[in-house]
């Protein structure tokens, strides 16, 4: 049967078989500047307009920094081996690499017109010596709880690190980039095939041959992973899920909840809404986070600019 | 499997420290305290995704169902909508015009809830228990059955067949229910006897 596409307004695609791959990986030329415009489009009239704006220009600032490093070495590890993804060993270190993408994110967003806060986070990081850095990153990028344990009484500036995770993306996406997404496995629900780390949150998406199957998006290096609907992310339960979304509101990203972890990530909608963007709209949905936090629920999705929800 | 919820946020959720977001902290907190005012009048609305196999043939094609409320907790639910499941190994989300119909099957104001029965030479459907409905039908097999059965052919040889009933059973079943099934009827001596509704 031929192709359809279309919006699925009272019809359905019935004869279109979906076979979605195990990955789709990156393309950092297009992954910040296409996240910048939708952040851009959901600002005016949000509440967190001011907010938005400003990821708008860190992701613009992201974007530029992607384009005008020098090309990235390409990563030692480019296969899945006994269910450790390729790019893991990178996430235990922070290279010089890494460091030049924190830096060039940094050049590029400037200063000008932006809260104090956010000026004085931007300073002390470029004033930063390398170790400090080092351990920033190293906190954003292994995102364990036994870290986060010891170290907690001098608590890290959380706007520090994530203008460090900003960086990180850029680095990490390039990385992806240059992986061969054939010679990638599926690890875990929760755990990104090229760089082992956890999800933003998932889409539905409307890909050609790949139609509302469910991909993860990974909240460092932008790799999209399939994962079954109607499924638990972060720990595979099939058994009571349901759907949170907010009363009288469009539906279109919702919170998968599930009763044995009682937790939540978000699944956007793609073939409701194509401008959907995992990371942007995660962001612009904050208020469902609030209300699903009132009624006891734990966040699962890991969005460096949402740090402390 | 672990579940990767970081103890810091966790312990930002449960109060136990003074949380710092991320909002907050590049110096937006105003606007984070807007929304959070801005919000509070809303509530959540539960909506569930159930996988099922199509009722109508033997392909037994997966469905998503979604529905809004939660009826597992005592909420009334309405079916909103059904697609083909795009992970199901048999259809992978193509559905058939049958299937791509099943929201009008399941809401259809003809649709049959409870056991009727049409007397022989009367014209109307009288309703009657599950019960008395099951009751009739084995009172009726076994009058046929005891009529019409064919223990020997003309030949003398065995047979035990019994050609005047017959029967026609579910399609969306397991292949164990099938077996079951197939026997039981087998063993009345039933010839006549579908296990798939190729209808």
């Amino acid at each position: 049967m031929t192709e359809t596409s279309g919006s699925n307004q009272g019809l359905l695609n019935i004869g279109e078989q979906a076979k979605p791959p195990v990955a789709v990986l990156p393309a950092p030329s297009a992954l910040f500047k296409s996240r910048a415009v939708r952040l851009a489009a959901l600002a005016p009239g949000h509440d967190l307009e001011p907010y938005l704006r400003f990821l708008a220009r860190l992701t613009e600032a992201q974007h530029a920094a992607a384009a005008a490093l020098p090309a990235a070495n390409g990563p030692l590890e480019t296969v899945t081996r006994n269910d450790v993804p390729p790019l893991a060993d990178a996430r235990d270190t922070c290279s010089d690499e890494a460091r030049a993408a924190i830096t060039s994110v940094l050049d590029h967003l400037g200063e000008a017109d932006l809260p104090e806060a956010a000026v004085s986070a931007i300073r002390s990081l470029r004033a930063a010596p390398a170790g400090v850095i080092e351990a920033l990153a190293l906190r954003v990028l292994r995102a364990d709880p036994a870290a986060d344990e010891g170290e907690d009484t001098v608590a890290p500036d959380v706007a520090q690190l994530a203008l460090v995770a900003a960086g990180l993306q850029v680095h990490f996406s390039r990385l992806a980039a240059k992986l061969d997404v054939g010679s990638l496995d599926s690890v875990a629900g929760n755990a990104c095939p090229a760089c082992g780390s956890a999800p933003v949150a998932s889409a539905i998406v409307s890909w050609p041959r790949a139609s509302n199957t469910r991909f993860c998006a990974c909240s460092l290096c932008g790799t999209m992973w399939h994962v079954v609907r109607v499924k638990c992310v972060l720990c595979s339960s099939t058994a009571g899920i349901t759907y949170h979304a907010i009363e009288g509101k469009p539906d279109t990203v919702k919170a998968e909840c599930c009763e044995a972890c009682h937790a939540y990530v978000k699944v956007v909608n793609q073939t409701q809404d194509p401008a959907l963007e995992p990371l942007a709209d995660d962001v612009a949905t904050l208020g469902l986070d609030m209300l699903m936090r009132e009624a006891g629920w734990k966040r699962g999705g890991r969005n460096p600019f949402l740090l402390g929800y | 499997m672990n579940v990767e919820v970081s103890r810091r946020h966790f312990i930002k959720l449960t109060g136990a420290g003074v949380a710092v977001t991320a909002v907050g902290a590049f110096g937006f907190a105003d606007a984070e305290q807007a929304l959070a005012q801005s919000i509070r009048p809303f509530k959540l609305a539960k909506l569930t995704e159930t996988r099922n196999t199509c009722p109508y043939c033997s392909v037994g094609c997966g469905v998503i169902m979604y529905s809004q409320g939660d009826i597992k907790t005592g909420e009334k639910a309405e079916i909103k909508h059904i697609e083909g499941d795009p992970d199901h190994p048999t259809n992978k989300g193509t559905l058939c015009p049958k299937g791509a119909a099943l929201l009008d099957f399941v809401r259809s104001e003809t649709r049959t809830l409870h056991p009727l029965v049409r007397e022989p030479g009367t014209n109307a459907w009288t309703q009657l228990t599950w019960d008395q409905a099951l009751d009739r039908i084995a009172r009726l097999m076994k009058d046929d059955r005891d009529a019409n059965f064919i223990a020997k052919n003309k030949d003398g040889v065995t047979v035990n067949r019994w050609i005047s009933t017959g029967m026609l059973a579910a399609s969306a079943t397991t292949n164990e229910t099938a077996f079951m099934t197939y026997k039981a009827v087998r063993s009345a001596g039933m010839v006549v006897f579908d296990n798939q509704a190729r209808v």
